[in-house]
């Protein structure tokens, strides 16, 4: 499977679009600050990576994961010289939080909210009259499971081109577990790294344009090409990793996009900055790689983007397809001292590095154990 | 050719897909214990243990699950819950608890409850299915998609066995957001190829035809009439039956339920099978969302088709 990829948006604490987002990445420039949209007198951990767009700090307001949809949404189908009228394009949704933040704003503070509103096709319908929406709640690896449903769509014929999203705003009760247990909670996000303390939510929204294989368009920009995504689930534990399955869709992908390890000269990590699962993630990575492991060049994005949850994996796509076009690669900043266990991996450290990408492999991991991997190479 | 080969209900009152056809209002509540027993049941929300009660009847009744035992490759069955009000009582309970008392005020036990795909993990886990698991939250269509991607999942080659599960809890929290009591209740069901149930030796229960998804009733209609046979019934929301043929039954379960929300759909799969299962006529249509949605799906179910009636070579 070669599926195109014509078209790219994003939105992140880190900026406004693709391009501005992977200028950060390039330059080592995170998204950390000072949470804006909670009250900070509550946590402990008082940082994360927002989306600045508050209307003042300590307030929120609604909707917030809608707009980040919408903006990269029409960012992608503008790329893929789509327009705004999307009626006939299935748009499928990666979230792994949906709109939860507007259903705690309902209830706690009375803001206006509606059991319309947790989805996104509501919004969707009424920006792009799309009628042929998806909303997938599947944790952090969301988008890379509606990224391998849009390739799947394709290659069964029901749809020419198709439109994969990633979504999430930060919910105060996912930060507010997460701090509950953390009474010193991490002051950065440092993947890999030996004295990494667990990960820090940011706000996010990805979208790609995916084309049939056999379509043709006119002009247009041809980002790269999707060779396969694989999908497994642990059915272990809800909310600890295991490197069976993670192993497992690693394989699944490679064997989905007829590649090899060998082949791989780029690996986007999930790369959470939880003790568990980076050590779940390289153990996996090491096992499928085996002596091809020292080959590729390892990142990850979630040092200065936070971790995006449900548009994770589509925030690594698009920054992978960034990498081919320009051969940057941004480097894991945070990352003093790595884990024995990714001793001899090329990590990219420091600064950014160059590197020729032609084939790729990003990993998006979540709770419930739902695992995907996805293999892309360039244009 | 896509099959149901089996049908599981854990709604009040009702536990299969015959006491679900036949059913003119709810009864008892679900009482998950009894089906499941009470270990490991504590810390789930009622959303999770309706669609663990439904997922095991399913499982049973598909034969997909024998003496405790998965009969089939677990890496080869696939998982896809639709549930838009799932956990949404556990977010907005913890929120106004981190208002109240601060972050020491809620539970760690509450964590796996924080993501909404906690259905479709859980089921996972109890019986070991590791192919692909998928949440659906996608609105009042959302059990009917469900159906769709799942029978996807089957002709992409990713899985043989899809179990397909709508679910929603009923409490204070979801009533106040969706105005009114939910079913709180579960239906599921397997989607099987036809040759991978024959090959085990399932019994075919229905055959799943044609699916649409539009921006209104009347045209989704009239895109599935183009490839399929009238119908001889309908299984379709209130609001949606002005747009329908007239002079044929229509079922609207959640006149008999309450709210299903996104667990509509595959009630209405497992309501038509059981109808079917008593010699009902076919083809059923099924309608999930209205004009005032944000979206309308369609679903064909048939009857099965007698061994000596079909064709040799398909």
């Amino acid at each position: 499977m070669r599926v195109p990829i014509i078209g790219v948006g994003a939105v992140a604490s880190v900026g406004r679009d693709a391009d501005e987002i992977f200028a950060n990445l390039c330059a080592g420039r995170g998204g950390l600050g000072p949470m804006r949209g909670f009250d900070g007198e509550r946590y402990n951990g008082k940082q994360l990576f927002e989306i600045d767009d508050r209307p003042e700090p300590g307030a929120d307001r609604p909707l917030r994961a809608t707009e980040f949809l919408l903006d990269a949404v029409a960012q992608a189908a503008a790329d893929a010289g789509l327009g705004d009228d999307l009626s006939g394009v299935p748009v499928l949704v990666g979230t792994g939080l949906r709109e939860l933040r507007s259903a705690e704003l309902w209830w706690r503070d009375g803001a206006p909210f509606g059991a319309d509103r947790l989805h996104f096709g509501t919004a969707l319908r009424e920006r792009f009259g799309t009628a042929d929406t998806l909303t997938v709640s599947n944790a952090c690896s969301a988008s890379l499971y509606t990224l391998a449903l849009g390739a799947d769509l394709l290659a069964l014929g029901e749809a020419d081109t198709v439109i994969v999203a990633g979504v999430d705003s930060i919910t105060e009760s996912m930060h507010g577990l997460a701090d509950r247990v953390q009474p010193n909670p991490p002051t950065a996000l440092r993947t890999l790294d030996v004295n990494r303390r667990g990960t820090i939510l940011g706000d996010g929204a990805a979208a790609v344009v995916l084309r049939g294989e056999q379509v043709r368009w006119p002009g247009g920009r041809l980002w790269g090409k999707l060779r396969g995504v694989g999908m497994t689930c642990d059915a272990k534990h809800p909310t600890a990793p295991d490197p069976v399955q993670v192993a497992e869709a690693m394989r699944q992908a490679h064997r989905l996009a007829g590649t090899r390890p060998e082949d791989i000269d780029m690996v986007l990590l999930h790369g959470t900055g939880t003790p568990l699962n980076d050590l779940v993630e390289i153990t996996a990575y090491g096992e499928v790689f085996g002596e091809a492991a020292g080959r590729p060049v390892l990142t990850g994005i979630k040092p200065m983007t936070g971790h995006t949850s449900g548009s994770a994996g589509l925030m690594s796509l698009v920054t992978t397809l960034q990498v081919m076009a320009t051969g940057k690669v941004p480097p894991l900043v945070n990352l003093e001292q790595p884990i024995e266990e990714a001793a001899g991996l090329r990590l990219v450290r420091g600064q950014e590095a160059k590197h020729e990408v032609g084939l790729a492999q990003v990993h998006g991991f979540g709770f419930g154990g739902v695992n995907a991997v996805a293999i892309v190479e360039g244009s | 050719m896509m099959t149901v080969t089996g049908v599981g209900v854990a709604l009040p009152g009702a536990d299969s897909a015959t006491a679900l056809a036949t059913a003119s209002r709810p009864g008892d509540s679900v009482e998950p214990a009894a089906v499941l027993g009470k270990k490991g049941l504590r810390y789930k929300d009622r959303a999770t243990q309706l669609g663990l009660c439904a997922a095991q009847r399913v499982l049973t009744d598909a034969g997909l699950l024998a003496d405790g035992e998965l009969t089939v490759d677990g890496t080869r069955t696939a998982v896809l819950v639709s549930s838009n009000l799932g956990n949404v009582d556990t977010v907005c309970r913890v929120v106004q608890t981190i208002a109240d008392e601060g972050t020491h005020g809620v539970s760690p036990m509450d964590t796996p409850n924080a993501s909404s795909n906690i259905i479709a993990s859980e089921i996972a886990i109890r019986w070991g299915l590791k192919g692909p698991n998928l949440m659906l939250c996608n609105g009042p269509a959302s059990g009917l998609d469900a159906i769709r991607w799942g029978t996807a999942l089957l002709r992409s080659g990713r899985a043989d066995h899809v179990v397909v599960v709508g679910v929603e809890p009923d409490n204070e929290i979801a009533r106040r957001l969706v105005g009114g009591p939910l079913a709180d209740g579960a239906a599921a069901v397997v989607l099987e190829r036809a040759e991978a149930a024959e090959a085990r030796g399932a019994t075919v229960r229905a055959v799943i035809g044609a699916h649409t998804r539009g921006l209104d009733v009347a045209g989704t209609i009239a895109e599935l009439a183009e490839v399929e046979s009238e119908p001889a019934a309908w299984y379709a929301p209130a609001a949606a039956a002005p747009a329908l043929s007239q002079g044929l039954p229509v079922h609207d379960l959640a006149a008999v339920w309450g709210e299903l929300s996104g667990a509509l759909g595959v009630v209405q799969c497992a309501a038509a099978v059981g109808a079917l299962d008593a010699g009902a006529d076919g083809p059923m249509w099924l309608v999930a969302g209205t004009d005032s949605d944000d979206g309308v799906a369609t679903l064909v179910l048939r009857p099965p088709v007698p061994a000596g009636a079909r064709p040799a070579a398909v």
